[in-house]
């Protein structure tokens, strides 16, 4: 049992990394439903096209012969921020923002749609197939006795972590500090009145999308990095897990995304190591629902105001 | 009411269309459905099957088509969905065709084999291996491939015989084929006394293996199977190399194709495959592997001489019945032997090759293969 630390340590990492891609996801559910109050099923897919961007660009500084790794990330993550958050606008502009104030089913359809539209614009412009990437950050720290069970922690992780907190401080500041942040919260709190007060909603709600597709292209990168693997079917999958985790945390506070995906991450780690691999989702979506049972608002809602 | 009016719409339609098609071409070629992925993550198998498939309908054209008649090679999509697959088979069935080379995933096989056999279509599968497919008393079905009854043996076979693992696990993807051969690996070694330490299902299109790794190099397995395919595994692979996971792995064909070193790297090097032998080495099918050359196709894979054979079957016995009528054929199919590149082929009752070989490969990094001793 002298290695039960170790292992219990190294699931840890795991569950880590696994959620705080949960976490990026999440936060554009979070804040979509925070303020309009509807699912964007879409936010899955634009995932996927930042995961795209972002595996694009790789192989396309690499072929410039562009080699040092800080700049190429640099480049990568702005390069896919930037073209993510444009999809992520265009989707707001073109599929909800005509509904604005039409029956709250009418703009989840069209959620839907765009979901199918995006997943099969990025197939017919990339391929169907899997499109796969060597690691650019390899190698990591191996801890404990030779012989024994190491707990490894690989470069990547470590990006993946630092990246998530630096890109969830910023958006945290920028919620509480700056003038647009306190426009976001005073719609998500009512905004009807805070239109009435002159803050120009439609450009708060557009901003929403944004901030939310720019977190979406931070994990499409990371996955991308981390796994290699991408192709146009992740973002239902991601998407649905990360909705999940907002849901678990609590929709529409932004906190609350956070811890969910966190939590997520590590069961489904903890699930797969001391149960089985195939129970992983079976006990994940069992505690979204033990959760809802108890606190049907999830870990950090409130129940009657609706924070960004 | 509506879907009647739609009904004689669309029949309308249909024969009008239908009239015009067969103005435009001579009535008198034989269509072929070759039917597979060509779309999805296992569109890389969809590949070999359809460049073989193509590759024999072009020969048997050039030679003068078969009774005077050519062979029409008409290919479709079912992303190895069983849902798509039934899609498919039902387009096959109102396009009037009578023959199709195919599917590819067991997954999908199965369903769609159903209907080919209610309707009187004659399916030659070139891939799909799980046995469930023939036992079902079919007369329409065939397969140019083995079974995981014999490849899940085969592996089995050589990990008790040359790999002899302390402590093995079996992981597979909980799909019809994936599943299927891993319990068939699980039944061959435990027999021998080899001790499986776990036998656990992942999902298909999973990422993150990493607390699946950790569990494994804790109990300090040192020997792997994966039933399913190369996307999976790839990642397994590579998950498990930074892990600093040591075990040695094994797969079905369904893994051994190009893209898991594209996936894997450097950690797809002495992955153990079993493949059906590799029919591009055999000194009779020298001229056919310099046509797919010429053509910038690549023989090896498992795939291709299947489906090249299971259109020449079809060919061959039309040409000798001289009927088109598809349950002719499964008749004579059945009492036949061929000369294909697979070598000598014939058929047991259910369908099934009498004889089919599958052969341990060890995988490289540059995504060659070679016999594995």
């Amino acid at each position: 049992m002298a290695d039960f630390f170790p292992q219990f340590l190294q699931q840890i990492i795991n569950g880590l990394t696994l959620g705080s891609i949960y976490a990026l996801i999440a936060i554009g559910y979070t804040m979509v439903y925070g303020i309009i109050g509807m699912i964007n099923f879409a936010h899955g897919e634009i995932y996927m096209i930042g995961a795209y961007v972002g595996m694009v660009m790789i192989t396309a500084l690499g072929l410039f012969g562009l080699h040092t790794i800080p700049l190429v990330l640099l480049l990568t993550l702005t390069v896919s921020i930037l073209v993510t958050s444009a999809y992520g606008w265009t989707v707001e502009r073109v599929a909800y923002r005509p509904l604005r104030g039409s029956p709250r089913l009418v703009p989840l359809i069209s959620a839907i749609g765009m979901s199918i539209f995006l997943q099969n614009y990025v197939q017919l412009g990339q391929g169907a197939r899997d499109v796969s990437m060597q690691p650019l950050i390899a190698g990591g720290w191996r801890f404990g006795a030779e012989g024994g069970f190491q707990v490894y922690l690989s470069y990547m992780q470590v990006l993946i972590a630092v990246v998530t907190v630096v890109f969830m401080t910023g958006l945290t500041l920028f919620i509480g500090r700056s003038r647009l942040g306190r426009a976001c919260r005073a719609c998500a709190e009512d905004r009807a009145m805070a239109n009435l007060l002159g803050i120009d909603t439609d450009r708060v709600i557009s901003l929403t999308f944004v901030l939310g597709a720019a977190l979406a292209a931070v994990a499409g990168v990371l996955v991308g990095l981390y796994y290699g693997l991408v192709n146009p079917f992740i973002g239902f999958v991601a998407g649905l897990k990360a909705f999940t985790a907002a849901v678990l945390g609590g929709i529409g506070s932004i906190p609350g995304a956070m811890l969910g995906g966190v939590v997520l991450g590590l069961t489904e780690s903890f699930t797969s190591a001391y149960l089985s691999t195939e129970y992983k989702d079976v006990v994940a979506f069992s505690l979204l629902v033990l959760v809802l049972l108890f606190r049907p608002t999830g870990l950090l809602g409130k129940p009657d105001v609706e924070k960004v | 009411m509506k879907n009647v009016t739609r009904g004689f719409l669309s029949a309308a339609i249909g024969v009008v269309m239908a009239g015009a098609a067969g103005l435009a071409q001579a009535a008198d070629t034989i269509k072929i459905a070759i039917v597979g992925p060509i779309t999805g993550p296992v569109a890389q198998y969809g590949d070999m099957q359809m460049a073989g498939a193509k590759m024999a309908v072009e020969q048997i054209n050039a030679k003068g088509g078969v009774n005077g008649m050519k062979l029409e090679a008409i290919t479709m999509d079912d992303v190895c969905e069983p849902k798509q697959a039934v899609a498919v088979a039902n387009k096959v069935v109102n396009d009037g065709i009578k023959f199709v080379v195919g599917h590819l995933c067991s997954g999908s096989t199965q369903p769609a084999s159903k209907i080919y056999e209610d309707e009187g279509i004659l399916m030659i599968t070139p891939a799909a291996t799980n046995p469930a497919i023939t036992e079902q008393g079919y007369k329409m079905v065939f397969r140019t491939i083995g079974l995981d009854s014999q490849q899940g043996p085969a592996a089995g076979d050589y990990i008790v015989a040359e790999a002899k693992p302390k402590l093995m696990a079996i992981i597979h993807d909980k799909q019809q084929y994936g599943q299927g051969v891993a319990e068939e690996v699980k039944k061959t070694v435990e027999k021998a006394g080899i001790k499986v330490a776990l036998f656990e299902g992942v999902n298909k299109g999973q990422t993150d293996f990493s607390a699946l790794i950790t569990k494994l190099k804790k109990q300090g397995v040192d020997f792997v199977y994966y039933g399913g395919y190369h996307p999976e595994l790839g990642l397994i692979l590579r998950q498990a190399r930074e892990q600093g996971f040591e075990a040695k792995f094994m797969g079905p064909e369904g893994v051994g194709n190009k893209d898991i070193s594209a996936i894997a790297g450097p950690a797809s090097e002495g992955l153990l495959v079993t493949l059906p032998a590799d029919f591009s080495q055999d000194p009779a099918n020298a001229e056919l592997v310099k046509a797919f050359k010429a053509k910038n196709q690549d023989p090896t894979g498992p795939f291709v001489m299947p489906a090249y054979a299971a259109v020449q079957i079809i060919a061959d016995t039309i040409a000798k019945t001289k009927s088109t009528d598809p349950k002719v054929l499964a008749k004579t199919i059945r009492e036949s032997t061929y000369q294909t590149p697979i070598g000598k082929v014939a058929f047991q009752d259910n369908g099934d090759l009498k004889e089919f070989q599958f052969v341990v490969f060890t995988w490289h990094a540059d995504a060659t293969k070679t016999p594995a001793k």
